[in-house]
This record gives C-alpha cells, sequence and structure tokens, in this order.
C-alpha cells in the first residue's frame, strides 16, 4: 500500500509578481494508507490546492511527494519501490495519476450530453486498456451504486443523490488505490450526505486510501474519519492524532 | 551581400539558433551548477519545469541546424553562375575566406546537434533525468560553435558580391595543388578505395557484433566515426573520378548538381546520417546500464547501429553502382 508523504510542500500563485500569493505554506504530512483522512478548514485555507498537488493535477512551488511502496511498470527492477511524484516528467506522471487516483469533485464534472456509462468509463480512454474491459467494469460499478437502469440517460435526467454516485463510479474505474473527494457533501442534502459516507465506508473496507476536503460534520465528525487535519491560511494548524 | 531567398533563409535560422542556444546555455549552466534532484527547493523544481521547455525548444533548434547543412551547400551550388570562374558550389564557397570554415563548422554542428538530439531523446525516456548534466554540458560545446558558425556564416554572406572572381572546383580539388582538398585529392586511388571498403566491412562486422550480442558498443562507434572520415576521403580521392568519369575530377561538389542526379545529395545524407547515428550509439555507453535507462539504451543503441550499418550500405552500393556502370575504368 501506498504511504503518500509531503515533505515541505508550498504553492504560490502569481510568483514574481505583487499578487504573488501563498495557498499552500510549506505542509508535511503523512497520509496513512487504507485509512479516511478528512482536510478541514476555512474556505481559501488551502485545501483544494493541496489535493491537486497529492493528486498530480499540479506540480508544487517546492517540497516533495512521495508514494512509497508505488512500483510502477517503467521502474528499473532494482530501484526500491517508491515513486517520488513531483519531479516526474509529464509523460510518467500521467499513468500514475490515472491509476493511483480517482477525483470526486465539488460540483461532480460529470459532462453533460454523454450518457452516464460513458461518463463514468471516461477516465479509462487514455490508458490505451482493451476497451471491453473497462466497459465490464463500468457495468459492474453501476450495480453496485444501484444506476445501471440509467446507464444509457444523459446525465443532466439524474437526482443530485444519482450524480453523486456517478462521480464516485467514475472516480474507480481504473481501480485507484486513493480516492481523492474534494467537498463531495457540499450540494447534497443530509440523507445524501450521509448515503455517501455509508460507501466511503465500502471503499475503506476495500482498502482504498481515502483523501476528502470538507468542512461538513456529516463529514469530519463521522467514526469513519481515522484521522482529521486542520489547515487555516495555507498552513497545518492541527494533523489530529496519527491512526 | 546577395539577397537570395535561400541566404536570408540561411541567416535567419542561424540568428535564431544564436539566440537559443544563448537562452538554453544560460538555463544550462544554473542546471550543471545547481541541479539536485534529492532537493524540492524552489530552485529545484523551477529547474526542472524549465528543462522541458528549454528541450523542446532546442530539439527544433538542432533539426534546424541539422537541415541548415543541407541548405548551405544548396545555396553555394545554386549561386555559382553569379561568380566569375566558379562552375558549382566549390567556387562559391571559394568566394572569401569564409565559405570553406563555414561549411566545415556546420559539419561539426551536424555531428554534434544530432548527438544532443539522441541523447536528449534517451534522457527523455528515463523518469529521473538520467542525462540531463550530459546532455547540457554538450550543450554548452555546442553552443559556442554554433554562435561562431552563424557570426562566420555571416561574415561569408556579407562579402559575397555577384561578379567576384573565383577559382574552379578543377583548380581547387586538383592533384596539384598544395593545400589540404589537393592533398585529399592526390591520394592514390587504389589503397583508398581498399581502405574504403575495408572501413564499411569492419563498420558493418563491429555493427553487426554490438547489435547481436551487446558487446564491442565502443569500438563500433570508433570504427564508424573513421569509416566517415574514409567516406569523406574517399569521395574526393577516388569516388568522384566515376561519377564523373574524368580520370582527374576530384570535385565533391560538382555530384550535386542534376547533371548528375543529384547523388551528391543522397551520399551525403546517408554518409553524415550513419557517423551521427554511429557517434550516438557511442555517447550513450556510459549509461548503458544506469537505472532508468537501462530499460531504454541498450534497445535505442540497436536502433542506432542498424540506422547506421543501413545508411553506411546504402552509401557503399551508390558507390558499388557508379563504379559498375562508371565509363571510366582505372588501371587496377
Ligand atoms: N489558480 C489560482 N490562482 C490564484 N490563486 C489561487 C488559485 N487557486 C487557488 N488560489 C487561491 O489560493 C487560496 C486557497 O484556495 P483553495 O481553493 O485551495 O482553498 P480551499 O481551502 O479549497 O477553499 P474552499 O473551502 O472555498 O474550497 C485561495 O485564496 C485562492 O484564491
Ligand atoms: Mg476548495
Amino acid at each position: 500500500m501506498n504511504m503518500i508523504s509531503l515533505t515541505n510542500i508550498s504553492k504560490s500563485f502569481h510568483v514574481g509578481k505583487a499578487s504573488q500569493f501563498v495557498a499552500v505554506n510549506d505542509v508535511s504530512l503523512d497520509i496513512e494508507p487504507g485509512k479516511v483522512t478528512i482536510l478541514k478548514g476555512p474556505s481559501g485555507s488551502g485545501k483544494t490546492t493541496l489535493m491537486t498537488l497529492i493528486g498530480c493535477m499540479a506540480r508544487p512551488t517546492s517540497g516533495r511527494i512521495v508514494l512509497s511502496g508505488m512500483r510502477a511498470a517503467w521502474m528499473a527492477s532494482e530501484e526500491p519501490a517508491g515513486v517520488e511524484i513531483t519531479s516526474l516528467p509529464e509523460r510518467f506522471l500521467n499513468d500514475i495519476r490515472r491509476r493511483t487516483f480517482g477525483f470526486v469533485f465539488q460540483q461532480f464534472n460529470l459532462l453533460k450530453g454523454i450518457s452516464v456509462l460513458e461518463n463514468v468509463m471516461l477516465p479509462a480512454y487514455p490508458t490505451g486498456e482493451d476497451h471491453r474491459e473497462f466497459a465490464k467494469r463500468a457495468g459492474v460499478l453501476l450495480e453496485q451504486f444501484s444506476i445501471a437502469r440509467h446507464a444509457s440517460s444523459p446525465v443532466e435526467w439524474l437526482s443530485g443523490g444519482e450524480l453523486q454516485r456517478v462521480a464516485i463510479a467514475r472516480a474507480l474505474i481504473n481501480d485507484p488505490s486513493v480516492i481523492i473527494a474534494d467537498e463531495p457533501t457540499a450540494h447534497l442534502d443530509t440523507a445524501l450526505s450521509r448515503e455517501f459516507m455509508t460507501i466511503v465506508g465500502t471503499l475503506k473496507k476495500a482498502g482504498k486510501t481515502i483523501l476528502i476536503a470538507s468542512h461538513d460534520p456529516i463529514v469530519f465528525d463521522s467514526p469513519l474519519a481515522d484521522r482529521v487535519v486542520e489547515m487555516r491560511d495555507g498552513v497545518i494548524t492541527s494533523s489530529g492524532p496519527k491512526p | 551581400m546577395i539577397l537570395h531567398p535561400a541566404v536570408l533563409s540561411l541567416m535567419t535560422m542561424s540568428l535564431l539558433a544564436g539566440i537559443m542556444v544563448l537562452l538554453a546555455g544560460a538555463v544550462g549552466v544554473r542546471i550543471l551548477f545547481s541541479w539536485n534532484i534529492k532537493s524540492g527547493s524552489e530552485l529545484q523544481l523551477s529547474l526542472e519545469r524549465q528543462t522541458y521547455l528549454v528541450s523542446t525548444i532546442l530539439a527544433y533548434t538542432f533539426v534546424f541546424q541539422i537541415l541548415s547543412l543541407f541548405l548551405y551547400i544548396y545555396t553555394a551550388d545554386n549561386l555559382h553562375g553569379l561568380f566569375v570562374g566558379a562552375m558549382c558550389a566549390a567556387g562559391t564557397l571559394n568566394v572569401n575566406e569564409y565559405g570553406y570554415p563555414v561549411l566545415l563548422l556546420k559539419i561539426v554542428n551536424f555531428l554534434l546537434a544530432g548527438t544532443w538530439l539522441i541523447v536528449n531523446y534517451a534522457d527523455t525516456r528515463g523518469y529521473d533525468y538520467p542525462l540531463i548534466r550530459a546532455k547540457y554540458a554538450l550543450l554548452l560545446l555546442i553552443a559556442p560553435l554554433v554562435l561562431f558558425e552563424a557570426y562566420e556564416q555571416y561574415r561569408y554572406f556579407s562579402g559575397l558580391h555577384a561578379d567576384i572572381i573565383t577559382s574552379c572546383c578543377g583548380a581547387l580539388f586538383s592533384q596539384d595543388t598544395r593545400n589540404i582538398s589537393g592533398d585529399i585529392a592526390a591520394l592514390p586511388a587504389r589503397p583508398m578505395a581498399i581502405a574504403f571498403f575495408a572501413a564499411m566491412t569492419a563498420t558493418l562486422v563491429s555493427g553487426h557484433l554490438f547489435y547481436w550480442k551487446g558487446r564491442g558498443g565502443w569500438l563500433f562507434s570508433a570504427v564508424s566515426l573513421v569509416a566517415f572520415l574514409v567516406g569523406v576521403a574517399s569521395l574526393i580521392s577516388f569516388i568522384s573520378l566515376y561519377i564523373y568519369e574524368l580520370p582527374t575530377h576530384h570535385c565533391p561538389f560538382c555530384c550535386l548538381q542534376e547533371e548528375y542526379g543529384y547523388i551528391g545529395y543522397a551520399l551525403y545524407a546517408t554518409l553524415l546520417g550513419g557517423a551521427v547515428t554511429g557517434l550516438g550509439t557511442g555517447v550513450l555507453m556510459p549509461w548503458r546500464n544506469r537505472g532508468s535507462m537501462k530499460q531504454v539504451i541498450p534497445q535505442l543503441q540497436r536502433t542506432l547501429t542498424l540506422v547506421t550499418v543501413i545508411l553506411y550500405l546504402l552509401f557503399t552500393l551508390i558507390v558499388l553502382y557508379r563504379i559498375k556502370f562508371s565509363a571510366l575504368t582505372l588501371g587496377w
């Protein structure tokens, strides 16, 4: 399993300009494998920014992030397992990003006009995997989240709770070991938020590492949360007891 | 100066190449001094980001650098009608004292730029920037030469005026001329031919050994470089005689003309191409068994070796073809 180790991670925007802004400031943190870690903090504290750095969607200004225990196909056999992602050239990063991380966004970011099934399969196309293989997996995921009967419907026909489950199914299509969810319950009512946490419980049981940014008490007060890390102004103010 | 489109494009290309290698060289110096993959410092991360951009820009620059050699000889050939006494590129290049040094610089830069592209290709296949220092050290060697070439080329073209009286290739590449070209022309045909076929055979044999057994990479690279030099000398000393079907005409440029089916371009492209891939094979040797390069370089070297052997073989076949169907027979 991959422990995610952040060492002195900083992210500045508009470097060198008057508007230079430090969104994440010298953050060091170990995210335990197979656990649920919650990032909590006021708006603008840098939660989303930090998660985009961990998920290889952006590069930090300084600092390193290591996925320990990770072994990629292109690594030389005598190299110790573990990949430092911030120095990886783009072509290798794509591979890690697709296979290791699954993302659930606040707005779900589903594509309108294409079917639920196609939305779920979207992240699998660039991996070059056989279409039949991932279509089969997508079918299983839709079953699992009880949305199979909507498979060919366009996403705009779905209710909020259903959209939520489509977004989760999409995050799981490449069977990632780490799920990153940014404010996943922000647009959900209490019942749906609790349902989301039930799904988190299932994923945790399946051994996934889960990282959620949220200021929803249903999320951070949940017994599933192994650790709550608090952020303010780009720094970690409390990293909670290690699980 | 003569405002011919090819002259203008060559000047523009070399100006751009000069600017690019200067900018890239500045990054290169910082990388050579400050690169530390273990560090997560802001400087290191910004260097990592810059090297993508710089490598991409340099790759394009060097592809143009390589093409500029051919454009240069094409231009020299094309302009010969403007100068009194010139019959081919040889005369045009002799119009002032910069023509031949520029040609030599372009050949050297062709080989270096090609080698850099090979090193860069290998480096970008690794996930841990395995050849980054070698790549920028090589750049710092090439940069001054590219700048010098641009300057010399500027002096050459700015000194070109129509109707200047120059020498023709018959005089420049004559066995009786006492200079380097004359000396090469005067090399006796028969021993030179033996040396030529021996060098090409040696490249084939050592390439075969390296390709199939993975042994003798250095040897192959050295042999292919020697074969390149022998090939150039042979072109002037005896291959030219068969092409022109004249026992005393040694010019290496007339063969670029339509009259000889532009055979010169094929000869130079195969010989120079083979030299670059042969050189590249050797340059990669030190990284052959290192970390992330283990899965990249041996395979790449095999491909390069194959390309070298094929290109030299093509060169040799063209030569053999010319010898067989030439009206000239040397009394061997
Ligand atoms: N691309 C960007 N350019 C400039 N500033 C940015 C950029 N992205 C984020 N920021 C700034 O960085 C800070 C942290 O933003 P971030 O989105 O990480 O906060 P957050 O903790 O996720 O907030 P929220 O809870 O509102 O989602 C904010 O002040 C934001 O304006
Ligand atoms: Mg956010």
